[in-house]
């Protein structure tokens, strides 16, 4: 029994949640709580245009009009909307600026987390290492944005949403909203109301953005909402390959992340984008404080022959209820979606895709690999149509679920709707354990029973870890490893 | 959301509709916007068999009225005929049977819906208790009109070691719902629920199954095939859920579907939720046209296409149909399918 209690030690002096500090900085709020004169507030702060202030206004009065959806797998007590900060950012000026003036605390921050934010230390690293521009979002603003100048050679646009608002208008104007219409959900209703900042991307038509780009969200700031929205669009042969990481510290309270991302893919072009989210899940225990994560993404393959693929490993906050979908609105035009979602301790997460056949040979595919551990819930909803005109369609799904322990839970919901004689559609899903004999096997040949568990882990969701760019592959793989510690035993 | 309500109580809108969950692909509540009047009580009827193999007991129901009880006692072996006629034009009904068998018993149940008009909308609450080491094979025909508006939902416990193996075939209706809630208690029990439905028109037909795995050591197969034509449109729904605690569930559920028509529909929601570690859970759902490689072999061997496509179709279907246990039956039903694929 003694290794038995060393591994149950060992367990708990595990570091469960490594991004859960704090950075005291001096910050400035809007006052608590939801208004039109917040809106307004938070529209004047980023010294935003009329029209971009009517808009948010127009959205703040239909949300008032909207009811909260309740038909997730989810269940969490009613979300006191007036007792939030709906604007929360670092003290100074707003919006990126130069690495000097940014709040050397800040900047620590990222550095705890890994992240690089000076070019210089990002190009002295490793000869021949891969480069990434980053937009570094700390709660309510985007402080600082790398590479721009390279970028702005290849002629990309990489900024953040207030300074797209500001210096691009005619690009914002034309596809904000297109994709996600305003009243789209109550979440992304209120998203347009108040959302404070995010990234923009364009890239122009041919070019291939000579870069990873990313962008790290950090939640700062106690009782505060992160509402970040991000447009990006490839104009027609173009592609880019982006990027988004989230942490928050540990708290009590939950915290709500009600994000947009819109991604408009013409003629020819690509859009990879990438998620790690690794928000913090709340207290495993007792289920207290963690991040509600309830976000609307969606891309629109409106040229022929486009392409998007969303990766996601989902492995943070307390709920995660989100469908990145896919509008296949081009001929030919195609849509994936591979994803890793863990929960563990008292998570939840209610996530899929949607992939919407509009266009005439589309296709799609879905990977989803959903792993429940603890007394978590995970469920998989999708949804794969093909409308009359989308002659030969096809989508191929896949959903595994794998439990790890009694008291988990794991649940398979797709939708399919077919209305057209040319369309195939195959959709398949497994429910399992871990299997006793593979572990008996792996920890026969000397792994403990923790490596045992990761190895056979890994070996489950690795058709979606190849998908991620290499550089984040790593990180996701011990991202899982310390999703799953202390799951077993 | 109780139909049964809606048509004593004449108020439509009782009754479900696409805003229900459950009920998001058979939208009664937006096509029926006034419950019909009550159906008058039926003509007498000449109860004969619908099969060659002559069942023990023929019992009929006229517009929802008639006898409404069968038992099976224990050890017994039954073959039994019920068959529910819809005769009112745009006449409003609700029918129920309740089944009881008995420990050791067998029974194999036939329930046929039959109508001499249209237009009607019928309700049809079926209950079913197997003792324990029981076994049912029940086999719907539902033989609708095409413009009648028809409920079928039943509910089965079993109890452990008891066997329930159904068959629903359907060529749809105005709206047609074919529900079956399972309450399985595990402890060996084993399921079997498979469906076939031919649509043609503009039919619609939604098979909806929901099976609650309770205990420990229980079997759930199910195999639903269907083919849609014109403007026809077919729904499955399957639910399994897999209860906390309810160890060595092995569940597996099937649904393949054809689209024979750009203008067809097919709606699919194939649901696993499962709160159990030690399960074989798995479904797969395929829609699509038929194979253009079988097709092509066919053709190429000196088949008319015409004939390839419904042998190949037939084949399709056949999967199911060949799983019916009861000779007679499954011979009916083979007769039904080839009425119906122009073989």
């Amino acid at each position: 029994m003694a290794a038995v209690k060393q591994t149950v030690e060992h367990v708990e002096s595990l570091e469960k949640y490594k991004h859960g500090f704090v950075t005291e900085i001096d910050q400035e709020f809007a006052p608590k709580g939801l208004s039109a004169d917040i809106v307004r507030f938070i529209s004047a702060k980023k010294d935003e245009p009329e029209w971009m202030l009517q808009w948010r206004l127009d959205a703040f009065e239909r949300w008032l009009a909207m009811d909260e959806p309740t038909w997730a797998k989810v269940d969490f007590p009613p979300i006191d909307y007036q007792d939030a900060y709906y604007y929360a950012a670092p003290k100074g000026k707003d919006g990126p600026m130069s690495l000097d003036e940014v709040d050397p605390d800040i900047l620590a921050t990222y550095e705890k987390l890994g992240i690089p934010l000076r070019e210089q230390e990002v190009l002295a690293g490793v000869q021949g290492a891969p480069r990434y521009a980053v937009d570094a979002v700390f709660d309510s603003v985007s402080v600082v944005t790398t590479f721009k100048k390279e970028l702005a050679e290849a002629g990309v646009i990489f900024c953040s949403m207030s300074e797209a608002i500001r210096e691009h208008p005619e690009l914002v104007q034309k596809y904000l909203g297109s994709v996600v219409p305003v009243s789209d959900n109550y979440y992304a209703c209120l998203n347009a109301a108040v959302f404070s900042d995010g990234s923009f991307v364009y890239v122009p038509p041919g070019v291939r953005c000579p870069m990873e780009l990313s962008t790290y969200f950090r939640i700062n700031a106690e009782n505060s909402g992160q509402f970040e929205r991000t447009l990006i669009i490839a104009d027609a042969g173009a592609y880019v390959s982006y990027l988004e990481g989230c942490t928050a510290p540990m708290r009590d309270e939950n915290q709500l992340h009600a994000a947009v991302v819109e991604l408009v893919v013409l003629d020819d072009a690509e859009i990879k984008y990438s998620t790690v989210q690794n928000w913090y899940p709340g207290d495993p225990e007792t289920g207290k404080g963690g991040i509600y994560n309830f976000v609307t993404k969606r891309a629109d393959c409106r040229g022929d022959r486009s392409k998007v693929s969303w990766t996601q490993v989902e492995t943070g906050s307390a709920i995660t209820w989100k469908y990145p979908s896919c509008v296949l609105r081009g001929e030919a035009s195609v849509g994936e979606f591979y994803s890793i979602a863990i929960t563990n301790g008292r998570q939840q997460a209610d996530t899929g895709t949607k992939m919407i056949h509009l266009g005439a040979n589309s296709r799609s595919r879905i990977i989803s690999k959903g792993i429940s551990a603890g007394k978590s819930s995970n469920t998989y909803r999708g949804l794969v149509s093909a409308h009359p005109k989308a002659k030969g369609a096809r989508n191929f799904t896949q959903c595994d679920s794998l439990l790890i322990g009694k008291t988990c839970a794991a649940h398979t919901v797709p939708y399919v709707e077919a209305r057209n004689g040319s369309s195939v559609f195959e959709h398949e899903a497994t429910t399992t354990k871990l299997s006793e004999d593979q572990l008996f096997y792996a920890m026969q040949r000397g792994l403990s029973q923790e490596e045992a568990v990761q190895l056979l882990v890994n070996g489950f969701v690795k058709d979606v870890l190849q998908e991620l760019p290499m550089e984040f592959a790593v990180e996701a793989q011990k991202l899982v490893a310390i999703s799953l510690e202390g799951s077993v035993g | 959301m109780n139909i049964a309500e809606a048509i004593t109580s004449g108020d439509a809108s009782l009754l479900p509709g696409k805003r229900d969950e459950d009920w998001r692909w058979t939208d009664l509540r937006g096509l029926i916007r006034q419950i019909p009047a009550a159906s008058p009580e039926g003509r007498a009827w000449a109860w004969e068999s619908p099969l060659a193999g002559q069942p023990d007991i023929v019992v009929g129901v006229v517009n929802g009225r008639g006898s409404s009880d069968l038992e099976v006692a224990a050890g017994e072996e039954k073959f039994v005929a019920w068959r529910f006629l819809s005769t009112a034009e745009a006449g409003a009904h609700n029918a129920e049977l309740w089944v009881t068998v008995g420990e050791g018993a067998k029974l194999t149940l036939v329930e046929s819906y039959e109508s001499a008009a249209g237009g009607y909308l019928a309700n049809t609450a079926v209950n079913i208790r197997l003792a324990k080491g029981a076994k049912v094979e029940r086999i719907v025909f539902a033989a609708d009109h095409a413009e009648g508006v028809s409920v079928v939902d039943a509910s089965v416990e079993l109890a452990a070691d008891a066997a329930y193996a159904q068959t629903v075939l359907t060529h749809g209706a105005r709206r047609q719902r074919i529900e079956t809630r399972v309450n399985h208690p595990g402890a060996h029990a084993q399921v079997r629920l498979d469906g076939a439905y031919l649509l043609e028109g503009q039919h619609n037909a939604d098979l909806t199954t929901v099976v609650e795995h309770q205990g420990v050591d229980g079997t759930t197969t199910q195999l639903t095939k269907g083919v849609v034509r014109d403007q026809s449109r077919g729904v499955f729904q399957g639910r399994i859920v897999v209860a906390e605690g309810a160890d060595r569930t092995d569940a597996r559920m099937g649904h393949h579907a054809l689209i024979l028509s750009d203008k067809a529909e097919i709606d699919a929601k194939p649901e696993l939720l499962i709160f159990a570690d030690d399960v074989q859970c798995a479904h797969g759902n395929t829609v699509g046209a038929l194979d253009e490689d079988a097709l092509f072999y066919a053709e190429q061997r000196g088949m008319p296409e015409d004939l390839a496509r419904a042998l190949l179709t037939a084949a399709f279907v056949g999967e199911v149909i060949e799983r019916i246990e009861h000779d007679a039956v499954r011979e009916a039903a083979q007769a039904w399918a080839a009425q119906r694929l122009e073989v």
